[in-house]
């Protein structure tokens, strides 16, 4: 088991046809990335379609050259290292099983390639096919597999390796709700099982959010913020991780601070919400400074009778059993509101408006980075 | 080092490309060429000869070869024709509906064209006889549904499958009866399929010879059968002969021309799933 | 006049029994929720509302009159498929023009462009009015497929799982989107869904659908806080209720639920009307109804805790859920995102017992609920 280490990774793509969808015009699909896993640590590679996290994992395994920077599984620089000798197991989206191979055969295939005999080969994958619930399925055909199935014999094909670092792009993509939910749980015990260093690719944050010591998330190319789950959760670093995690995503809102008597207030265009701006942030602003306001749903309170806060109309009510979630409409946004309180609202009503101090957040109105105390 | 690779092989592949090009057309431009000369320059292997126009004359103007064209036409087209109001409604019948023994019966409709023509056709001579439709425009054309039917209902049908019987569904929830939504909806769907196949099925009907040549005699004569007449029994009019070949050969390539972009699309989408 | 109702309808494919005496009564302006696991049933309910599938048995009327014979360009209702069923070769803006195209439902060029444009701008389409279909983002095709549905006026909107392919971020937006412009419809709407925050946020009524019959019909709450059985109970909510099997056992007056003989009994606090319908149940087996909100944890041992093991922690957006394991029971709770833990580590749990709802171990049926009292007013407040 080792740690991966890279450093200022880039990747160009040379013939134009290779060029991403949401790609900007600049040529690097992966830009000046760097970052390090502990050996046994499970870290995500997180960002919409087309970020580059594909890309970087398959550098990672050798299965694309590097334009510039480096590598290190463990100890070793493997940039120029073939695929195979990398010691690496990968799980990749599209299940690629041999289909004139049953499970067994397929588990085993690797295995049997590198010579290892009948005996330990069988010891091996008796071994890890209840991890993965895939004993019934021993000697079926891949044919005859259904999506779940195929895609933890794919995992199972990976681990029993026991390689030094596990690849993952998206293993659960074609599964649906509930079922990606329990592969979810079981990836997740499994991992923590087998000690296994995991690279991770997903564009689901609640994946990323569930299973990884630590995230790291992608934009265009570049290494947005590189943190524990709670890190990124609670302190993003700009406004792009801000509204990337979380569902339903953090309300952030364009804002101009302005003074009254001895306060602070945030204002809003085409409304007449104001709210206090906390105490933390009173060197940073002064009146009349335009910056951006993020602050998560379950992080807007409903105030009492005799709260300070402004009073908005509701716009939206929905009950939904275990929450409510109500939307006011500031400007052209809707701002999201959940509460676990029990009052029913309807379009129309007003309510009073107050948030945790604690839990807003500031960004810059151009570069989106977050302003700090 | 990539770079360079790169062109010596794409050097290389035009390279072939142009060689095949020529090996394929020579034929067809000789072809051309033998229609402007002369009889007496027929065998001269260098170019240079004086154009002529008589073998044109000849032929468009002093034959029939005018009425062959036509039958052809009437033939080959009445043939598609008859596919397309027969075989669109079963292309949609077996995309749509369930009944029993559909795939044989679906299985035999393409079979017919594996059948190679020769091997039905003797039977189908005394069968025509006896019924009085030999050497009739009717005989032909009904016999030339082996040919262009199997073809065009297949192609159809993928087309068919391919539209979601939901928006058969929508249309009808929004007002619309089954035939508006036949040619307001589907119709303009299967367009390029049902283009592509019926062009193709003119073409196999239009090069038919040995039906021609067997069902029908001196009324009915399309031109492939018609062509052998200029193998005249004194000698061999190959001026003539290039002519009738290339005349008969023009609505083919036309057609084609004028739709190129939408054939191998019409042929193979509705065969790709998405 | 669109009350739509449904009497015994039965409707078979061959062998199976897709619609098995299904009875329905959707009143007049009423947003209708039929919800269900896949493969329910809900689909070949609304296909039979709007005359595409017609049912073996049965009855089914649309503003008092009987429909079956009617086809449905005739029946005046406009529906909204899963998979939008757009016309790939026409424009957007002719897509959601066609219903008023048709020779049944006519109407001239200029009010055409009003009820469009009107149309295309409650959606949020009206830059896209050029289109075609397979230049359309997914979001972007449900809108047009709405929208063609909204441009008439019809009888009834049947919506089938209209949200279904759409990402969970755009779901959740669409779906808030649709609570506000749901004011202007007017109309009676009935509207499928597999996701129950779609029902519950939706919904004036719902109608529980499975294996082509109808479990229950309330309000959203009152099938969350009192659903009939265990089924219905473990399709509202995310996290799933937890479902604690045990036994009762009465000491005089008071009741106690033990969980496991000898290590974990729990007095349940007193509520006469409640141990009123426990003593009349006759049951002993019970399974304890406890949504995940109502279970409380602590890493430090705690008096009455019970004591178990951390078997998952993962996030769903906002907040997290934790899966404790007690031998084979496994319990939900809920939790912050970020919170540091390890698998398999202890975790102490308590039970908030003043929330529980009682089934019966062997039917599964519900028995009663804390506060039910409480309920049933809120419900009947509600209907005002």
């Amino acid at each position: 088991m080792a740690g991966l280490t890279i450093k200022n990774l880039y990747k160009r793509y040379e013939n134009s046809g290779k060029k991403k969808k949401n790609q900007k015009p600049n040529d690097y699909a992966v830009n000046n990335l760097s970052l390090e896993c502990q050996q046994g640590e499970f870290i995500a590679l997180l960002g919409p379609s087309g970020c580059g996290k594909t890309t970087t994992l398959r550098m990672t395994a050798g299965l694309e050259d590097i334009t510039k920077g480096e590598v290190y599984i463990g100890e070793n620089l493997v940039n120029n290292v073939h695929p195979k000798d990398r010691h690496i197991g990968l799980a990749f989206e599209d299940y690629a099983m041999y289909p004139p191979l049953n499970v067994y055969d397929n588990i085993a295939f690797n295995l049997k390639a590198k010579g290892v005999t009948k005996e330990e080969i069988d010891k091996r994958v008796r071994e890890i096919a209840p991890l993965l619930q895939v004993e019934e399925l021993l000697d079926k055909m891949p044919v005859k597999l259904s999506g779940g199935q195929k895609q933890r014999v794919n995992i199972a094909r990976a681990i029993i390796r026991r390689p030094e670092l596990l690849l993952m792009d998206e293993p659960l993509s074609h599964l649906d709700g509930k079922m990606r939910q329990a592969m979810r749980t079981e990836i997740k015990r499994l991992i923590n099982e087998i000690k296994c260093t995991t690279v991770y690719v997903t564009h689901d944050q609640l994946e990323a959010m569930s299973l990884a010591d630590k995230i790291a998330i992608i934009d265009f190319g570049v290494l947005q913020q590189f943190g524990t789950p709670a890190e990124v959760y609670d302190d993003p670093v700009n406004e792009f991780v801000a509204s990337f995690i979380g569902e339903p995503p953090m309300n952030i809102l364009e804002t101009t601070i302005k003074s009254e008597e001895e306060n602070f207030f945030f204002t809003f265009e085409g409304s007449d919400l104001k709210i206090q701006v906390p105490q933390r942030y009173s060197k940073v602003v002064k009146d009349g400074f335009r910056c951006k306001v993020g602050v998560r749903p379950m992080d807007v309170l409903i105030g009492n009778a005799d709260s300070k806060g402004t009073p908005e109309k509701v716009a939206t009510f929905e009950n939904l059993g275990d929450e409510r979630r109500i939307g006011i409409h500031v400007g052209d946004i809707l701002l999201m509101l959940i509460t676990e309180e029990e009052t029913r609202y309807k379009a129309g009503d007003i309510i009073k408006l107050e948030v945790r101090g604690e839990k807003t957040h500031l960004f810059d109105l151009v570069t989106g980075e977050r302003i700090r105390e | 080092m990539n770079k360079s690779k790169g062109r010596l092989s794409a050097i290389l592949q035009n390279g072939l490309l142009v060689i095949y090009a020529i090996f394929a057309l020579f034929p067809l431009v000789w072809m051309v060429i033998l229609t402007f000369k002369a009889d007496s320059q027929m065998f001269t292997t260098t170019f240079i000869f004086t154009p002529t126009l008589d073998n044109y004359n000849e032929v468009l103007f002093k034959s029939d070869y005018v009425k062959y064209f036509i039958d052809s036409i009437i033939v080959a087209g009445g043939a598609v024709i008859v596919s397309i109001l027969a075989g669109v409604p079963a292309a949609y019948a077996l995309a749509r509906y369930d009944f029993k023994k559909k795939e044989d019966i679906a299985f035999q409709i393409l079979s017919f064209k594996f059948a190679p023509e020769i091997l039905v056709v003797l039977p189908l001579f005394m069968i025509y006889q006896k019924l009085g439709i030999y050497d009739t425009y009717f005989g032909l054309i009904w016999v030339y549904q082996l040919i262009s039917m199997p073809l065009l209902i297949w192609v159809v049908r993928g087309y068919f499958e391919d539209i979601s019987v939901e928006i058969e569904h929508a249309a009808q929830v929004d007002g619309y009866s089954w035939w508006q939504i036949f040619f307001k909806m589907l119709l303009p769907l299967i367009k390029p399929g049902l283009v592509a196949a019926a062009l193709l099925a003119f073409i196999f009907a239009w090069n038919s010879f040995t039906f021609p040549l067997m069902l029908s005699g001196t009324s009915v004569q399309p031109i492939t059968v018609a062509a052998t007449k200029y193998l005249a029994s004194d000698s061999v009019h190959y001026g003539q002969m290039a002519v009738a070949a290339t005349v008969s050969a023009l609505p083919a390539v036309i057609f084609a021309l004028c739709i190129q972009k939408h054939l191998v699309r019409g042929l193979s989408f509705g065969a790709v799933k998405g | 006049m669109a009350r739509i109702q449904l009497e015994k309808v039965t409707k078979k494919f061959g062998n199976v029994t897709a619609l098995n005496g299904i009875d329905l009564d959707v009143k007049d302006k009423e947003f209708f929720i039929l919800f269900g696991p896949a493969g329910a049933g809900k689909t070949t309910m609304l296909n039979n509302i709007a005359g595409i599938q017609i049912p073996e048995e049965g009855v089914v009327k649309i503003g008092g009159e009987v429909v079956n014979q009617i086809d449905p360009a005739h029946r005046n209702t406009a529906m909204v498929f899963e998979n939008y069923a757009l016309y790939p070769h026409m424009n957007v803006y002719d897509n959601i023009a066609s219903p008023l195209r048709s020779p049944l439902y006519k109407k001239d060029e200029e009010t055409i462009k009003k009820a469009v444009d009107r149309v295309a701008k409650m959606m949020k389409i009206d830059y896209l009015l050029e289109r075609l279909p397979s230049q359309l983002s997914n979001g972007q095709k449900q809108r047009v497929a709405l929208g063609r549905a909204l441009v008439r006026e019809p009888n009834v909107f049947l919506m089938d799982e209209p949200l279904a392919h759409l990402d969970a971020k755009l779901r959740n937006a669409m779906r808030t989107e649709l609570k506000e412009i749901q004011a202007n419809f007017e109309t009676t709407s009935i509207y499928v869904t597999h996701d129950f925050m779609e029902a519950m946020s939706l919904g004036d009524r719902i109608a529980i659908v499975d294996h082509g019959e109808i479990v229950q019909i309330g309000t959203g709450d009152a099938i969350y806080y009192m659903p009939c059985n265990e089924f219905v109970a473990q399709l509202m909510g995310d996290p799933e209720i937890n479902l604690i099997p045990g036994t009762l056992k009465k000491k005089e007056n008071d009741y106690f639920f033990t969980l496991d003989e000898g290590v974990a009994e729990y007095q349940l606090p007193a509520e006469e009307e409640l141990f009123k319908k426990l003593e009349d149940s006759e049951s002993e087996k019970v399974d304890l109804g406890l949504r995940p909100q109502h279970v409380k944890y602590s890493f430090e041992p705690m008096e009455g805790f019970l004591k178990c093991t951390v078997y998952s922690y993962e996030s769903i957006g906002n907040k997290s859920v934790i899966i404790a394991q007690y031998k084979n029971l496994q319990i939900r709770m809920i939790a912050p995102n970020g919170v540091t833990l390890k698998l398999d580590q202890d975790i102490y749990v308590n039970f908030l017992l003043e929330h529980s709802l009682f089934f019966h171990a062997e039917t599964k049926e519900y028995i009663s609920r804390y506060n039910e009292a409480g309920i049933l007013a809120l419900e009947k407040e509600q209907e005002e």
